[in-house]
């Protein structure tokens, strides 16, 4: 499947592995991940998408909120009303300790000496970004994976990414708009 | 957003999914808690099998989740 990724999408994964075996981070790389490189990309189909819905200049934004989420052990804010509903205050929990291991203790990041060695991973989400990726470029009927496939499959999967893309606008059925105009064809 | 105010509103009826996806979100902040927990008590020098033995489990599947090889 590799073969078909165009640049920009094996820059997107070189640049979530990255991220993970940069200052800190955990072990596995995450979809989160995935969104961090494609907002560092310029010129991308991906990028020109993000642009083209007004995320240019809101980038950091978007890093903030990916940040926020992680810092609450990488639950969306969906989830964290879930547990508000049974009772439980993540944020309150997080606070709590943070109060006593320092900040980003629930962000699950190693930051300890040999905690870790070795490459980092591509982890079960992320890989299943990339499968969906392939999917909605054969919906698509493009004949590469381009970054935009890759943030597509973004938006199409439950979690973190998608979450705080549609918080900025940015949805699968916006993307598909600005990518390829009225935009029939539907994605698995 | 909408997913998220629309979730706290089913949360008190019965649809599963809210359950399940409570449940869910559960134990991922309870892997991150016990992480936190494990590495304290190495950083304080615990022994695997004392953390074990707090946690409830064997010394060789914590060993195994947090082990460094």
């Amino acid at each position: 499947m590799f073969e078909r990724f165009t640049k920009d999408a094996r820059s997107v994964v070189k640049g979530a592995f990255a991220y993970v075996e940069g200052a800190g981070g955990g072990q596995v790389v995450e979809p989160e991940h995935l969104l961090l490189a494609l907002l560092d990309r310029e010129g991308s189909r991906g990028s020109l998408a993000l642009a083209a819905l007004g995320l240019g200049e809101r980038r950091d934004s978007v890093r903030q909120a990916l940040g926020a989420a992680r810092r609450r052990a990488g639950l969306s804010q969906a989830e964290t009303d879930a547990l508000a509903g049974l009772g439980i205050d993540v944020e309150e929990i997080v606070a709590r300790v943070e109060e006593v291991h320092g900040a980003g203790a629930m962000a699950g990041d190693r930051k300890d000496k040999g905690w870790w060695s070795g490459r980092a991973s591509f982890g079960r989400g992320a890989k299943d970004v990339l499968e969906r990726s392939l999917r909605v470029a054969l919906a698509q009927r493009d004949r590469h994976i381009g970054d935009e496939h890759i943030l597509l499959a973004l938006t199409l999967r439950p979690g973190v990414p998608a979450e705080v893309l549609a918080d900025h606008g940015v949805t699968h059925a916006s993307l598909v708009r600005v990518l390829y105009g009225g935009g029939e064809a539907k994605a698995g | 957003m909408t997913e998220a105010t629309d979730l706290a509103e089913r949360a008190g009826d019965r649809d599963p999914r809210v359950g399940l996806r409570a449940v869910a979100a559960l134990r991922r902040l309870l892997e991150q808690l016990e992480a936190v927990q494990v590495r304290n008590a190495r950083n304080q020098g615990w022994s695997w099998q004392e953390i074990a033995g707090e946690l409830g489990v064997s010394r060789q599947a914590v060993h195994k989740k947090y082990g460094r090889h």
